[in-house]
């Protein structure tokens, strides 16, 4: 044989060990005597793999909490099983996310699903979940056109997340109350002024779902708030530079932006450093990551962002001693925070071990009923009434919202979050940064 | 909004500076092209590692990134050279086919490689010029992106003195021109293949690391999208040219930059491959490119 086709054989080899050992279902070891399977819904690779291997962590750090405890008590089968993940690497894509579910549903047999992140890849595999009718809950895919669509049956399906018309609300609000005043009082402008918004906006459901949202809930309000940009990108984009200038020719007095953890990093640092829009930017919830606050550095300085839980700012009450066990386990087992997309999938393998304890049975119709009347206290999330429970028309858990702002912090070298709004759980008050220039008037 | 000469040149500006990305990427591409004829859709991978490696030299030396060139550059010259050696040499006149699949192979080892190595998050690296803007009229020039262009204008004038003045120079263009002539001329072809292979991963590598040190996040995912970029710009600007690859990526570089101006940044790539269609419609060997007998 030639040496180059010995190398050619090598090469092969290497390549099949490769895609095997990456592309592979990571298990725990499977228990005797029974076990609940719970399929994991991740990008584990592609553009949102930052929040996806969060995800998974997160999922992982729940069920070694409760096998700890003893597991999942089955009344059917008169004991306790343990917790079993099976990990669905959706790849951040559409098609990624139909092979993983098509996987965990069929050749894994999963008992229930959890995770799940972007809408559009969501959206796409949804029809799977609908058809094979396994109970999944849901901690992204956040745009109404996933959670209230009609055309299939989303009976199996539970969202614990708020969805883009409830965060676009609490954002447009904060604005409206706490940004608009402060900024026409630090700059002497009449209290009436409008305040001028650009939303650059993922293009996706998710995205769009934020923009509409935001809209009409000034238009709805009757907010003194004007929409002077809608631009759009495509996911996954991370040169932002010709449409923040495009942004800047409107001058904007802040900036709405819906995107990605991967993406807000560059769009928040080439505003500042490389086209000089020293402007406000609001920040929607799935970027409060420990990720996030890392790779902004000192470009995220005073900038804003709607959360339901933040790994550096944990609210005062009722969720705070669960927030800060979480964070320290987490820590412990894999050094570093949980950021809000993983905080949502932890409390998801504790909601579906709550749904087959009062289901008494892994039969899927049985627990799809058991989440459907769930009524259980809030975790991390501050939950509407303390409780999670999911909406008799949609299947959506309701939050209380809130939004932090950043400030550097000089020990890590890094900004951390203080929340700012509402008054309830108010750590600081918002400020105007120094660098802030308000858009013409 | 007040759209003003000020803002369109800042706009061309963003244009240029992704344009220089494209030309380094389309000219190591065409070259390879031109050289060997082969199809390397790997060929963003280069980038990618480009990337990583000058992010790996800038970690555990701390050096100014566009010093770190001078490291990058060789390790992906090398690492295409042995690609080269590995697994385009074997296969080199046994059809497309082939090189198709080595080359969607590759770009699976290389992702996981890199993500087994160096984890599959998002990474940046900050230049220490990344504060430093050039105000001229109404443009702000990051310096960083001033560099660049100037580096990437350094790097083509030298690659042309290159091609045109030195033996090998000679040599690879000539193997280009004609490869039986050229062996009958006694020029070793197989050794000019894996040089171009190398120069070419180089030249991809030298893209990457202006990437990194322009502020751009990357994974072990980000080279696909460039690589088909490139493959446009080399289509576009005429296979195996290289005036055709500067010229095609600068115009991929503008209209990108301006579609995303005035139409929005979803529309991007679409009107990209709207003029790559235009272009062959009009012209189908493409700017630079001539007809084959």
């Amino acid at each position: 044989m030639k040496r180059e086709s010995l190398f050619c054989v090598f090469l092969a080899v290497c390549l099949a060990l490769l895609v095997l050992s990456t592309g592979c279902t990571e298990q725990q070891p499977a228990a005797q005597g029974g076990e609940v399977k719970i399929g994991v819904v991740a990008s584990m690779t592609g553009a949102a793999s930052t929040t996806g291997k969060d995800i998974w962590q997160s999922a992982e750090l729940a069920a070694e909490e409760i096998n700890a405890q003893g597991g999942v008590y089955v009344k059917e089968l008169d004991k306790s099983v343990p917790i079993r993940l099976v990990q669905g690497d959706d790849e951040s894509t559409r098609e990624g996310g139909q092979k993983a579910v098509s996987k965990l549903i069929t050749q894994d047999n999963v008992d229930i699903m959890v995770g799940g992140y972007s809408s559009a890849v969501v959206s796409a595999h949804q029809s799977i979940v609908a058809e094979y009718k396994v109970p999944y809950i849901i901690s992204g895919g956040s745009s109404t056109s996933v959670s209230h669509r009609d055309d299939i049956d989303t009976s199996y399906m539970f969202f614990h997340r708020p969805n883009t018309d409830d965060s676009g609300e609490a954002s447009v609000l904060f604005v409206d109350e706490i940004v608009r005043p402060a900024i026409n009082s630090k700059f002497g402008f009449s209290q009436d002024r409008p305040l001028k918004v650009a939303v650059i906006y993922q293009d996706s459901p998710f995205g769009k779902g934020q923009l509409d949202a935001v809209k009409n809930v000034i238009k709805t309000r009757n907010m003194s708030i004007e929409v002077v940009a809608e631009e759009p990108f495509k996911m996954g984009e991370s040169d932002f530079r010709t449409v923040l200038t495009s942004v800047k020719a409107k001058n904007p007095d802040m900036i709405y932006s819906v995107t990605f953890l991967n993406e807000l990093v560059p769009l928040t640092q080439q505003a500042r450093r490389d086209v000089g829009l020293n402007t406000l930017i609001m920040a929607i919830e799935n970027n409060d990551d420990p990720d996030y606050y890392k790779g902004v550095g000192s470009y995220g300085d005073g900038q804003v962002m709607e959360s339901r839980f933040s790994p550096y700012a944990v609210p005062k009450g009722s969720t705070e001693a669960a927030t800060t066990q979480c964070l320290s386990n987490f820590d412990k087992k894999y050094g570093g925070f949980a950021g809000m997309m993983g905080a949502a999938t932890y409390e998801s393998v504790y909601i579906a071990k709550e749904a087959v304890e009062n289901a008494g049975s892994l039969d899927k119709a049985k627990v799809k009923d058991a989440l459907a009347s769930l009524a259980m206290p809030q975790m991390m999330e501050i939950m509407k009434g303390g409780t999670i429970r999911f909406s008799p028309d949609f299947h959506e858990s309701k939050f209380d919202l809130y939004v932090v702002q950043l400030s550097m912090d000089q020990a890590s070298g890094e900004p951390r979050p203080e929340i700012v709004w509402p008054k309830i759980l108010e750590a600081k008050e918002f400020v105007v940064p120094d660098w802030y220039t308000p858009g013409s008037s | 909004m007040d759209i003003s000469i000020g803002i369109l040149s800042q706009v061309a500006f963003w244009g240029l500076y992704s344009g220089c990305i494209y030309i380094l990427l389309a000219t190591g591409l065409n070259l390879i092209f031109g050289v060997m004829k082969i199809v390397n859709f790997a060929h963003g991978e280069f980038l990618m590692l480009g990337t990583y490696i000058t992010f790996f030299f800038f970690v555990i030396t701390g050096f100014n990134p566009y010093v770190l060139l001078i490291g990058s550059v060789p390790v992906l010259i090398v690492a295409g050279i042995i690609v080269e050696r590995l697994c385009f040499r074997p296969i080199l006149g046994t059809g497309k086919l082939n090189e198709i699949f080595i080359s969607l192979g590759l770009i699976y080892i290389f992702q996981n490689l890199v993500a087994m190595i160096w984890t599959d998050e998002w990474r940046s690296m900050k230049s220490p010029f990344a504060d430093i803007t050039i105000a001229l009229g109404p443009l702000q020039l990051p310096l960083d992106y001033l560099i660049i262009i100037v580096v990437t204008a350094v790097i083509l004038i030298g690659f042309y003195f290159f091609l045109q003045k030195t033996a090998i120079g000679r040599a690879i263009r000539a193997t280009s021109q004609n490869r039986k002539g050229a062996m009958l001329m006694g020029i070793n072809v197989e050794k000019m293949d894996m040089l171009t292979f190398g120069i070419g991963a180089g030249l991809a590598g030298a893209a990457g690391t202006l990437w990194a040190v322009s502020g751009q996040v990357f994974n072990p995912y980000m080279g696909s999208i460039p690589a088909i970029k490139g493959f446009a710009i080399i289509i576009l600007g005429g296979l195996g040219s290289i005036p055709g690859a500067i010229v095609g990526g600068l115009a991929i570089g503008m209209v990108e930059n301006f579609t995303a101006f005035t139409l929005g940044g979803s529309w991007k790539d679409a009107v990209s491959f709207i003029l790559l269609i235009v272009v062959l419609v009009v012209r189908p060997t493409g700017l630079f490119g001539e007809a084959e007998e």
